[in-house]
């Protein structure tokens, strides 16, 4: 069986305060708990990027975490779905235009789906996360798609023979 | 004398619900030197409530500046403001200040204490402690109506009133939840697996908490009777709704566990003490005044003492506003704490300190 198969019975949720409150925090830790219970979908929170798949982001963006954001996004293997958490991953919320804050994770890496709220509310947070993962099954669509017009044969009679050519060249000297 | 290594944790762990970095300096995997490094999430919250917000609506500004303990920081600010308008608040209004107070403290408390559980490897005692946290999440919704980030707390009052409804469900919630408070006691008091992990790691003595100014649970652990709704009485009477003073000897994280769980039979008997003996009377202070002079307020925040101050200059924008969060007292004794214990260990002491950065680096 293919991984892809398996993507999205299972995908693994990386979680990352860009500056928030805490307050969005603790409710993805309500989700975890079991009245909410996000393990039915599979999920699981982890703490590697290289393994996850869906990337939640709560907070506004400050200057200091800006780089691990990115970092952290860049080193998640494709395909991967980002979910801003909280109106202030949104759009900045309350903290927008303070000193120290970017004001939206958007400006910096791409988002798939926005959970407003504040704080979000936990059956919010399971909504966006199952919106997530239509999205996650379309981009593993999209990349198999790509795949197999890698893999197509070759047809002789459209393409050049490149080693006749080359003989050609050759050939006169 | 072995090979030392350097192991960086954070800035984004599995362990660790907000950004902070600790490097951590190991021998034989024994904590060495510990350098902590916790200013990730400084958005300007006191520059903006200086200059972008007028002065009523900084409360609900400052309730951002942290999801956990959201009232007690909108309380502190309102009461700050409270003396520069020169208002005395009605009395019902203080009572629904402490009355949630100490219901955020209920799920402060317990979060803390799964998160512990969790960090220790033991995570059915994780799930445990979530689940019957959640009560009061949903008493809170009850009463503030929203989970987290209650906005209770303004200048001048409360904005709502507990409805005679709401108090018989939070009266009969609390009775469902005392067997399990019994239950949660037993376990992380007994447990023979959480012991390992938890029994004399991240100890501190009393001598150095003293030194290092330490304040809150971490404090009381330590044998240090430090409380702040032990020294105020003039704001809130926390005596005449039953508070006592609880410390454990130790100072490691069990004791920090078993003080968290014996504070919360307080709690309960606190809010029961206010339900039943709510007094009558409006809910707010009105006042056209504007913030004049200097004041400084002193409050009980679940991590131990909040402290605002507050200037102003009879304008709707206030000249300054000084936060001192309790976590930002206790990073000396932390970095302490976590010397000569093993690495393996440092996330459930991490835990058991209960930072919170978001209030330290605001």
């Amino acid at each position: 069986m293919k991984l892809s198969a398996f993507r999205k019975k299972s995908p693994w949720i990386l979680h990352y305060n860009a500056g928030g409150c805490n307050g969005c925090d603790i409710e993805i830790l309500a989700c975890l708990a079991p009245k909410y219970d996000i393990e039915r979908f599979g999920m699981i929170n982890t703490g590697n990027p290289k393994q996850s798949d869906i990337l939640l982001v709560t907070g506004p963006v400050t200057k200091r975490s800006r780089e691990r954001l990115v970092e952290i996004y860049s080193q998640m293997p494709e395909p991967k779905v980002v979910v801003c958490c909280g109106v202030c991953a949104c759009s900045g919320g309350v903290f927008r235009d303070m000193y120290n804050c970017e004001g939206g994770v958007d400006q910096f890496i791409p988002v798939d789906v926005y959970v407003c709220g504040c704080g979000a509310r936990p059956e919010q947070i399971i909504d966006g996360v199952v919106e997530a993962l239509s999205i996650l099954e379309k981009k593993t669509k999209a990349m198999e798609e790509t795949v197999q017009l890698k893999n197509q044969p070759v047809n002789e009679g459209t393409q050049l023979n490149r080693r006749n050519t080359a003989a050609a060249i050759i050939q006169p000297q | 004398m072995g090979k030392q290594y350097e192991i960086p944790l954070g800035a984004q762990h599995i362990s660790l619900l907000e950004p902070l970095h600790f490097k951590f300096t190991t021998e034989n995997e024994r904590i060495v030197d510990t350098q902590a490094n916790l200013f990730y999430v400084h958005r300007g919250i006191e520059a903006a409530c200086c200059s972008k917000f007028k002065f009523r609506q900084v409360s609900f500004v400052v309730g951002r500046v942290c999801g956990l303990c959201s009232i007690s920081h909108s309380t502190a600010y309102s009461q700050v403001a409270e003396k520069l308008v020169k208002i005395e608040i009605p009395r019902r209004a203080k009572y629904l200040r402490m009355l949630v107070i100490e219901m955020d403290r209920i799920h402060s408390h317990l979060l803390c204490l799964s998160h512990v559980a969790e960090n220790s490897g033991y995570e059915a005692l994780f799930m445990k402690t979530m689940q019957y946290r959640e009560f009061v999440m949903e008493l809170l919704e009850a009463v503030c109506g929203n989970r987290i980030q209650y906005d209770f707390s303004i200048v001048g009052g409360v904005t709502r009133d507990l409805k005679p409804m709401v108090a018989e469900i939070i009266l009969k919630r609390l009775k469902i939840f005392l067997p399990q408070l019994d239950e949660l006691m037993d376990i992380y008091k007994n447990n023979w697996t959480l012991s390992l992990k938890n029994k004399n790691a991240g100890a501190i003595t009393r001598a150095d908490a003293m030194r290092l100014n330490v304040v809150g649970p971490f404090a009381r652990a330590a044998g240090l009777a430090v409380d702040v709704r032990n020294e105020t009485e003039d704001l809130l009477p926390w005596k005449e709704v039953g508070f006592e003073m609880i410390t454990e000897t130790g100072g490691d994280a069990y004791a920090r566990n078993i003080l968290r769980l014996r504070e919360l039979y307080i709690s309960k008997r606190i809010i029961e003490n206010i339900i039943h003996g709510l007094p009558e009377s409006p809910l707010v202070t009105e006042t056209k005044a504007f913030p004049d002079g200097e004041a400084v307020a002193r409050i009980e925040a679940p991590r131990g003492e909040l402290f605002y101050y507050a200037k102003g200059n009879k304008t709707q924008v206030l000249e300054r506003l000084k936060i001192k969060a309790p976590t930002f007292s206790n990073v000396a004794a932390m970095v302490e704490a976590l010397n000569g214990n093993e690495y393996g260990s440092a996330p459930a002491i991490i835990a058991s300190f209960d930072p919170c950065l978001s209030c330290t680096a605001r």
